[in-house]
């Protein structure tokens, strides 16, 4: 299936640098599996034991919407993209500095993990890792960058 | 679950995962031994959640539910990266498709971790 949005594929030569498009891949691969993980973990931690946990499970399932809309923003290429994907990734750092934190010094409010607990340590520290390469490409990609 | 194919699931993502990575550090995009292994692993791992899930009621664990997020969650890396390999016929495809087999054999270990805790 052809993506509407791209350059011809035909076009870019191996020796030159690569694409823009493909470390755009390999984070919507990355999102959509977070964004699949977090909100069915939060799903079924909400209903099946939300009495254990209430803030974990809801902080669960809170960043698995946040990594759709990443998802979306980095497939999707409308007005509104580049901006959804800028705040989804913004929000994501930010929650998982502040939780992973939270979870280090009140590990009582934090009986149970959530995605972001300990920067995600649950997950590889790929919670951590995902908005940073995000950020990094929305930059590098932006438009307007020198080529 | 059957261990032995549990195991070999967890090799051959990694396996795969690798020989993407090589794959892509060479500035390749992949070729089709590689989405033949993508193929390959993927039928396997629709074995295994067929039989875990078949093997669900009788199984007694602590969350079934879980379980069941598991089993069929698996099943959505690797075509995902199959896809995005087809349509990104450069080296980050392979990088892509690599990514998502690496996560499917993390995955498979999970799955027999949440099994093994609830037989007890």
């Amino acid at each position: 299936m052809a993506d509407p949005t791209l350059p011809d594929p035909t076009l870019p030569d191996p020796t030159s640098e690569p694409p823009p498009t493909g470390p755009r891949r390999i984070l919507i691969a990355l999102y959509l599996i977070f964004a699949v993980a977090a909100t069915a973990r939060g799903i079924v931690q909400l209903a099946t034991t939300f009495h254990a946990a209430p803030l974990a499970y809801t902080l669960s399932l809170c960043s698995g919407i946040i990594y759709i809309g990443a998802a979306v923003g980095l497939v999707t290429s409308r007005w509104w993209s580049r901006r959804l994907a800028w705040g989804a990734c913004g929000t994501e750092l930010v929650g998982v500095l502040v939780i992973g934190t939270a979870s280090l010094i009140d590990r009582a409010a934090f009986p149970k993990d959530t995605v972001w607990s300990r920067f995600g340590s649950g997950y590889g520290y790929f919670p951590l890792l995902l908005p940073l390469l995000g950020l990094m490409w929305l930059w590098y990609s932006r438009p307007g960058a020198d080529d | 679950m059957i261990d032995p194919l549990a195991y070999a699931l967890v090799a051959a993502g990694l396996v795969l995962g690798i020989w993407c990575g090589i794959q892509g550090y060479r500035k390749l995009p992949t070729n089709d031994p590689l989405m033949i292994g993508a193929i390959v692993l993927e039928v396997g791992l629709l074995v295994q959640s067929g039989i875990g899930i078949a093997r669900l009621q009788s199984a007694h664990l602590a969350e079934p539910v879980t379980f069941l997020a598991y089993a069929i969650g698996i099943l959505l890396p690797l075509p995902l990266g199959f896809f995005l390999a087809r349509i990104e016929r450069t080296s980050w495809g392979s990088n892509t498709l690599g990514v998502t087999a690496a996560v499917a054999g993390v995955m498979t270990l999970r799955l027999l971790q949440i099994w093994r805790s609830g037989l007890g």
